[in-house]
């Protein structure tokens, strides 16, 4: 940088001796030089002048070329940082080599109040700062003090006398003139980038330009740290949301039970990482099995947690002796004492009783389970109100004999509500069919056949909810 | 979800109308709710006819009403519930909970 020739001296230099050329050719008698000696001397002349501004030319393409040195070590900088005061900071200590200025401000509007803040301050005094921050506080409207006309209009602004214009908001005592001009981001315009001068007429509008490419630069800067934070939230969040899944999946069952004569199958598709849905086979003793479905309201990681309760507390109660009408009313109590109302779980609970082949069952505001008998369907509804927002819900409970060939399938709502491009439900009565399509197949093959139609049936511009079925087989 | 209030005497009506999916979307009806009740309301009846579509979190805003309602000495009913609806509170049995009319004249009325 240091061994750029002076460009602007040299032109001046030239530029004389242009014009001494021209005026000793005017001055000159006719009789006194001759006509070639005059033509070279008025050549020497207008080569001299185009030199000079050839020369001038040459400076400003230097000053550009300054400029353009600047922004590309600042752009080399700027992505080798992150954290985004030291990015703002190098933009704005970088903008003095190409605008001089004495003190310099960021400023951005907050979406949610709509009001101007004060984000990135340099060159202010301490007291002014504070007291500039005490005035951005709580935001300045957009339209007041120069900044704020800058922001409403989207335009540059150059304030040559800060004392004799109406908008100037006073924020430091030596602060003489001013420029100010927008910053965007693509189309939108997120705050300005506003430069003080101690001196009358620090700025001119040929200073408009590059500001305007470190304003872009500062909302460059912005936007890859929200970027970065939010990808690292994202990561976060995703990272959680696996660990969650994880735990979710252990509370699955993996392999089936083996509880001859009864064939046991069980498949669930959560839609989000983490889903709602619940099923489970509890072996309570040699000869009883506990038989559960459930459905949380919601989705997510509140609805998994919710989930984790019920389902621990379900286990433990299911180990007791009391009667499953009792245990879904302890199970209640359980999960309204520690969720809000609106935060339910509907669920299916039964035993099956393999010595004398019969299912004791209660229902807590679940999709029916169907008992299908032959060409025989027996909605499995007795029961009472979904858990875990009314305390004092009591249940009932009802008992089934079981015969041979008999097929229970249990299910949530993700199934029956599955609905096609024509807005069409998936219904219970295609549930059913299928059910009697499938009889013949293992309980595991049943499952996987029924859930793989309604997953095609399902358009995907429906796909909210999550999706569990288990069957258990008479054999 | 959208959301309209009227009163009818010394009931005040509430009427839903769109899809209907709990979440953030329900700060509005607890809002008003909470409102209401600050402002002395004790009768709220739900007018359900407009809505298209709802799911197990839009059954959590009512249950929420509800007991928001009851916890402070007052009642909420449903009017005007759509069959989808009503197979929904079937199933999950609020409807031995919840007082539900076929129009808002009934449920109106039943105060």
């Amino acid at each position: 940088m240091n061994h750029t020739p002076d460009f602007g001296g040299i032109a001046e230099r030239l530029a004389e001796l242009g014009h001494l050329a021209h005026e000793t050719a005017d001055s000159l008698q006719r009789d006194q030089i001759s006509t070639e000696q005059l033509k070279l001397l008025l050549e020497v002349s207008r080569e001299t002048l185009r030199g000079a501004v050839v020369l001038d030319l040459l400076r400003e393409a230097d000053h550009k070329r300054q400029e353009n040195e600047t922004f590309l070590r600042i752009g080399t900088k700027l992505s080798s940082m992150l954290n985004l005061d030291e990015l703002l900071r190098t933009i704005i200590e970088s903008l003095r080599q190409v605008v001089d200025y004495g003190a310099a401000g960021i400023f951005l509007i907050n979406r949610e109040t709509n009001q101007i803040e004060a984000d990135f301050l340099l060159g202010y005094e301490k007291s002014d700062r504070q007291q500039l921050q005490r005035k951005f506080k709580d935001g300045v409207p957009i339209g007041e003090g120069i900044v704020g006309w800058v922001i409403q209009h989207s335009a540059p602004v150059v304030v040559p006398d800060v004392l004799q214009d109406k908008r100037y908001i006073w924020a430091r005592d030596a602060t003489r003139s001013e420029i100010a001009v927008p910053i965007i981001a693509g189309r939108e315009i997120i705050g300005c980038l506003n430069l003080e001068s101690n001196e009358l007429g620090g700025f001119t509008e040929k200073d408009i330009e590059p500001l305007q490419t470190f304003a872009s630069l500062v909302s460059v800067a912005l936007e890859r740290a929200r970027f970065h934070r939010e990808s690292i939230a994202k990561k976060r969040l995703e990272e959680e949301l696996s660990i969650a899944r994880r735990i979710q999946l252990s509370f699955l069952p993996t392999t089936m039970p083996q509880f001859e004569p009864y064939d046991l199958g069980g498949l669930n598709f959560p839609t989000l990482e983490v889903g709602g849905d619940y099923y489970d086979f509890i072996p309570i003793t040699e000869t009883d099995l506990g038989v559960a479905i459930g459905d949380v309201a919601g989705k997510g990681v509140g609805a998994a947690i919710l989930m984790a309760s019920f389902r621990a507390s379900l286990r433990l109660e299911s180990r007791s002796n009391y009667a499953i009408s009792i245990i879904l009313q302890k199970v209640n109590r359980f999960l309204c004492e520690s969720n809000p109302p609106e935060q339910f779980v509907t669920a299916f609970y039964g035993v099956i009783d393999r010595r004398h082949h019969i299912l004791t069952y209660s229902n807590a505001g679940h999709n029916p389970p169907f008992l299908v008998r032959n060409s025989q369907v027996i909605p499995l509804d007795t029961g009472g109100l979904l858990l875990g927002s009314f305390s004092d819900a009591e249940y009932e409970e009802a008992r089934v004999h079981l015969y041979p060939g008999d097929i229970m399938i249990f299910y949530t709502d993700g199934v029956t509500e599955a609905r096609n491009e024509q807005e069409e439900e998936f219904g219970v009565r295609r549930l059913l069919d299928l059910v009697q399509t499938y009889r013949d197949l293992g309980a595991m093959d049943m499952v996987r056949r029924i859930s793989r139609e309604v997953q095609h049936f399902e358009s995907d511009a429906f796909t909210q909810d999550d999706l569990t079925i288990s069957i258990v087989k008479v054999r | 979800m959208r959301l309209a209030t009227e009163r009818r005497g010394d009931i005040l009506l509430i009427a839903l109308k769109g899809k209907i999916m709990g979440g953030p979307e329900s700060a509005q009806f607890h809002e008003q709710l909470k409102q209401a009740i600050a402002r002395g309301e004790r009768k709220v009846v739900l007018d359900l006819g407009g809505v298209e579509w709802m799911n197990s979190s839009g059954l959590g805003l009512l249950i929420s009403g509800f007991t928001t309602l009851r916890n402070a000495g007052g009642e909420m009913k449903l009017a005007h519930s759509t069959d989808k609806i009503q197979s929904l509170l079937v199933i999950t049995k609020l409807n031995t909970v919840f007082e539900s009319h076929d129009t808002v004249e009934a449920a109106v009325k039943s105060f």
